[in-house]
């Protein structure tokens, strides 16, 4: 049965000329349909009626694919797949189903005896046991843009393993933290969970302990409680990011404010609506204008970001306190340089201080912060500001474990890699983002600029370089030019250079906005960010004073009153918790 | 397991094949077109011929029974599965090895496939009926059990509704008064409609207590349930008209344009179904969410933009096949407009129809081949919907659900399909491009793969194999 059919249909399959060819020819096409056949269906269990079936509808597809269409192109006129030619080529309709049907339990007769022989000597385990791993350690952009390319590049990999270990288990957008310490956005919007960002990825959150270049092994502890793990590795992406630098300078790790983490945001916002609140009822006039006298050190991009975001958030909310007068608040950015932002050009960072002057902002150019305390911020040549809040964006240093690396450093502290992002003198440690010294082909070799877009365009070509190396190809060099820079100045101002193209005023605001919202990952925060704005377009910023204060909760309170009254009642659970 | 397939499957598999073969010969006999089977013993009387019938159909149903013994039991498989091995025995039956043994050729032309067409009746009859059977003596391996009422009265509730939908669409053409009296029930029209409706929508749920995986292939179930009610609704009752008025077999010049209403119907049908069961789930059940929903903002729009780019590459497909058949101007009628413009509409209307290809079946294929055959499938659905339903309606007119009409646009067919299958692999494979599921890298994933591999047992292939022989066949069989 299966020989008539075989034959009989074969020479119409692909709609070959009929008559006069050969077995053989025939033969030779039908195998090729057949192989089609498994590379369609390789991946479809094994069971008869389902194989055979497939074949069938494999076979209908040949019809159209065959005498419908190749053999009128073949025969030189165009295919029209009118109903008249369908029906003149009905036989080999029927031919092709038997065909397909046969095809389809030959394969499976086929497979599964092969399946039958191999399994009785390699069991084949459902999940396969991965045999390369590679670790990163960080869950910043480099970190978190190395594992998405390395799950794009190995996903039809199994043997091989991801394991990212990160401090937070969130990707946090930096760009937007001022406006979260400004109470313009919620905490959460601007950080996208990594479990979700990186699906075939382990995720692990623990802070790394050391790194063993020697044994390729990586210390993790999740908590200072739990045991340390040790994670093998056969490729290590560092991208652990920087941290903040004071310089020792005296007082400024008690009282300055960073902001580096959400929690470094949501307490500089809390810090400054409970100095509001004081103010509102503090009588005393000096110590009223130190309440709501705010420096801010450092005068890039973050600190002048930080210094207009503040002064937006202070007058947005005052109308809540009639007591403080707008006069009353002053804003002073202290910089080391003879102008802020000195990673623009000249104009661009001129009318940014033009503008945030215009404001009453005040800059104190050429000065330096020399120590900190409670009450006052000491400047170089012995001046002194009192206030409350001092934010620290002067100075960042690279994460203090790149020390323990046994490898070249830069004076800074961060490791110093080869133009294709492997590690001086380590053959398979490789290193992105802040905590790297990379050249920048591009300029000369001096150092690529510690930004979130080299950052992630590190990430990418760190993990292309490792799936390089796992296929045995050359590593290639990271080459990036810088593609612009964007400066929020707040009140719907910003100012924008791109590829020296320079833009300023509503405009780079409306770019600052579109193009890191863009950016923001996941669909999700994006949705949520753009809510937040337009929410903000209509309705005041949020004055909600949560967590840090020192006032005690509901439960507390009814515990205590309950207390007073009846003093046998047992402490609630809140107790320990308080 | 090998003594259990061998041995429990041919029982069972035999049994249902002689309750099959003794119903579809019982009707077979009082239509009179028995004699073809009957003639291959060279009997002419009816009891031999119907012996010869039951005993041939206790053969196939253990044949049946062994390759189907690894599917899943429910009667919502077995039933597809048996009218897919019922085809296939038209196939090898009466035009492959009947002939071959009889006359000493293969008929495989299109007058003797026409000829034999009444008897492709009896052998989806059969496999329908084997199929059912199958699933009631295995009814204790299926762990789902009976419908419940709720289960029913959505069932029915749907049927109602699909039932008013094709009612409509059959008085706009006129044919709502044509539909011929089955089963001497003294109902016609519109009352006939609803209370067809009402009881094929309850059959859907007696056949899936629980709607089956995803609206897409839901769809799909639906057409093709609709099918078999175009079987039994207006393919016997027109044989027995031909038979009643010629006094034997012969050609049958079915009622093609009941064919589009049947199949629009089983989906609608099957689609409210679904909707109906899924809505009552999120109102009124706290079951825990399964482990790999990622909500539906996330999965919808991302489905959406792949659905888009899938829309976009099937229907370049599509308007090439457009071009080269000389159909362009056809498009542009239906947007008042010149040729290119009728092009862009035509990429548009592919692009949101694949939208909507990435909100049914987002993950719902597991490797390019059931990409392909939901792809097709969906294709298809869309030739009837399209072409044959929507275009007129746009254009003013009633729905075109005429043979001839079927005829002209069997180009628009293979447009169609080529569009699906284009659509289905290239949505498959931007699915599978970050997210391959089928490889387990750990315990929750593995999991994953063996729920989608799941489909595999399902009677998915058997639909899709289905649709495309209905697609290709019917309207080359139905041609005069």
């Amino acid at each position: 049965m299966s020989a008539q059919g075989l034959r009989a249909s074969v020479a119409g399959l692909a709609g070959l000329p009929q008559g006069g060819a050969g077995v053989i020819p025939d033969l030779t096409a039908a195998a090729f349909i057949g192989a089609g056949f498994g590379l369609l269906f390789r991946y479809q269990p094994l069971a008869y009626a389902a194989t055979i079936s497939s074949g069938v509808l494999y076979g209908l597809l040949w019809w159209i694919l065959g005498p419908l269409t190749l053999a009128p192109l073949l025969a030189g006129r165009g295919p029209t797949w009118t109903l008249p030619e369908a029906s003149a080529a009905l036989p080999s309709l029927v031919g092709h189903v038997v065909f397909g049907a046969i095809t389809g339990l030959a394969f499976y007769v086929f497979v599964a005896a092969y399946v039958r022989r191999h399994s009785e000597r390699t069991p084949v385990p459902d999940a396969p046991v991965p045999t390369t791993q590679i670790v990163i350690l960080g869950g910043g952009f480099g970190g978190v843009s190395a594992a998405q390319r390395l799950e794009q590049l190995l996903a039809r990999r199994p043997s091989t393993s991801i394991v990212l270990v990160s401090q937070s288990n969130y990707l946090l957008f930096t760009p937007m933290l001022a406006e979260v310490a400004s109470s313009g956005l919620e905490a959460q919007h601007i950080s996208a969970p990594v479990r979700a960002a990186l699906p075939h990825t382990r995720f692990l959150r623990g802070e790394v302990e050391a790194i063993d270049v020697g044994g390729r092994t990586v210390t993790v502890r999740e908590s200072a409680s739990a045991t340390a793990e040790m994670l093998p590795y056969d490729h290590l992406i560092l991208a652990l990011g920087s941290v903040p630098n004071f310089y020792g300078l005296p007082g400024l790790a008690q009282h300055a404010f960073t902001l580096k983490t959400l929690d470094d945001a949501t307490r500089l916002r809390n810090h400054i609506i409970g100095l509001l609140e004081a103010a509102d009822v503090e009588r005393d006039e000096k110590r009223r204008r130190d309440l709501l006298t705010f420096v801010v050190a450092g005068g890039g991009f973050a600190g002048t970001e930080m210094v207009a975001e503040l002064f937006d958030l202070v007058h947005g909310v005052l109308r809540y306190y009639p007591r403080v007068t707008p006069g009353e608040a002053r804003f002073i950015l202290v910089h080391s340089g003879a102008r802020i932002l000195p990673e623009i050009s000249p104009a661009l960072a001129e009318y940014a201080q033009r503008r945030l002057a215009a404001r009453g902002i005040e800059f104190l150019l050429n000065a330096r912060v020399a120590g900190a305390s409670a009450d006052g911020v000491r400047l170089s040549g012995q001046r002194r500001l009192p206030t409350r809040t001092l934010v620290w964006t002067a100075g960042n240093q690279p994460h203090p474990l790149l020390g323990t690396v046994p490898c070249d450093h830069a004076s800074s502290g961060a490791v110093v890699a080869d133009a294709t992002l492997r590690v001086d003198g380590l053959e398979r440690v490789w290193a992105v983002g802040d905590c790297a010294q990379i050249p920048d082909l591009n300029a000369e070799g001096r150092p690529c600029p510690p930004t979130a877009q080299h950052a992630l365009r590190q990430g990418q070509v760190a993990a292309e370089n490792v799936g390089a190396v796992l296929a045995g190809r050359a590593a290639r060099p990271f080459r990036f030019r810088t593609i612009g820079t964007l400066v929020a100045l707040g009140h719907r101002t910003a100012v924008a250079e791109i590829r020296g193209w320079k833009f300023s005023g509503f405009l780079a605001w409306l770019m600052w906005r579109t193009v890191y919202l863009s950016k923001l990952p996941g669909l999700e925060k994006k949705v949520r960010v753009a809510l937040d704005w337009a929410i903000e377009l209509f309705f005041p910023r949020d004055i909600v004073l949560t967590g840090s204060g020192p006032t005690p909760t509901l439960a507390q309170t009814i515990g205590a009153q309950r207390d007073e009254t009846a003093p046998v009642a047992s402490a609630g659970p809140e107790e320990g918790r308080a | 397991m090998k003594s259990d397939l061998w041995g429990r499957g041919i029982a069972a598999g035999a049994f249902a094949g002689l309750i099959g073969g003794a119903l579809s010969a019982a009707v077979l006999s009082r239509l009179g077109s028995l004699p073809p089977t009957a003639s291959l013993v060279r009997a002419d009387a009816a009891t031999a011929g119907f012996v010869l019938h039951v005993a041939l159909g206790i053969v196939l149903g253990a044949g049946f029974g062994v390759l189907v013994w690894h599917q899943r039991a429910g009667a919502g498989e077995t039933l597809f599965w048996g009218i897919a091995w019922g085809a296939l025995w038209w196939f090898l039956g009466p035009l492959t090895l009947m002939s071959l043994l009889l006359l000493g050729f293969l008929a495989w032309d299109l007058h003797s496939a026409q000829e034999a067409f009444p008897t492709l009746l009896g052998y989806l009859l059969y496999g329908g009926v084997t199929g059912i059977s199958l699933a009631v003596i295995r009814r204790e391996r299926t762990p789902t059990g009976a419908a419940r009422p709720g289960a029913l009265i959505r069932g029915i509730l749907a049927g109602t509704t699909g039932g008013v939908f094709l009612g409509v669409l059959l008085d706009a053409q006129g044919l709502l008064s044509g539909i011929p009296i089955t089963m001497g029930s003294g109902l016609s029209g519109w009352p006939l409609i609803i209370v067809s409706g009402a009881v094929a929508g309850g059959g859907y749920a007696l056949l899936y207590p629980r709607p089956p995986e995803g609206t897409g292939p839901g769809l799909i179930r639906g057409m093709v349930y609709g099918f078999c009610w175009w079987v039994v609704g207006s393919l016997i009752p027109s044989v027995a008209r031909v038979v009643g008025e010629a006094g034997q077999a012969g050609p049958v010049q079915a009622d093609f344009s009941m064919l589009p209403g049947y199949l629009l119907f089983g989906a609608a049908t099957a689609v409210l179904y679904a909707w109906m069961d899924g809505l009552g789930r999120v109102l009124f059940s706290d079951m825990v969410p399964p482990r790999d929903t990622e909500g539906v903002g996330t999965e919808g729009l991302r489905a959406l933009g792949r659905g888009a780019v899938a829309g976009l590459i099937g229907g370049t497909l599509f308007a090439l096949v457009i071009v080269q058949i000389g159909g362009l101007s056809a498009m542009a009628r239906l947007v008042g407009s010149t040729s290119i413009w009728g092009l862009i509409a035509q990429v548009l209307i592919a692009q949101a129809v694949g939208i909507s290809y990435g909100f049914l079946f987002r993950r719902q294929s597991y490797d390019v081949g059931s990409g392909l055959g939901w792809g097709i499938s969906y294709g298809f659905f869309w030739w009837v919907l399209g072409p044959l339903t929507l275009a007129p309606l746009f254009l003013g007119s009633a729905p075109r659900w005429r043979v001839e009409a079927a005829a002209e646009l069997f180009p628009y067919l293979i447009g169609h399909l080529a569009f699906g299958a284009a659509l289905g692999v290239t949505f498959h494979l931007l699915e599978a491009r970050h997210n391959p599921w089928w490889i387990p890298r750990s315990e929750a994933e593995a999991a994953r793969v063996a729920l989608r591999r799941e489909q595999v047992l399902t009677s998915a292939p058997a639909l899709w194999a289905i649709v495309a022989a209905i697609a290709l066949t019917l309207p080359v069989l139905l041609s005069r």
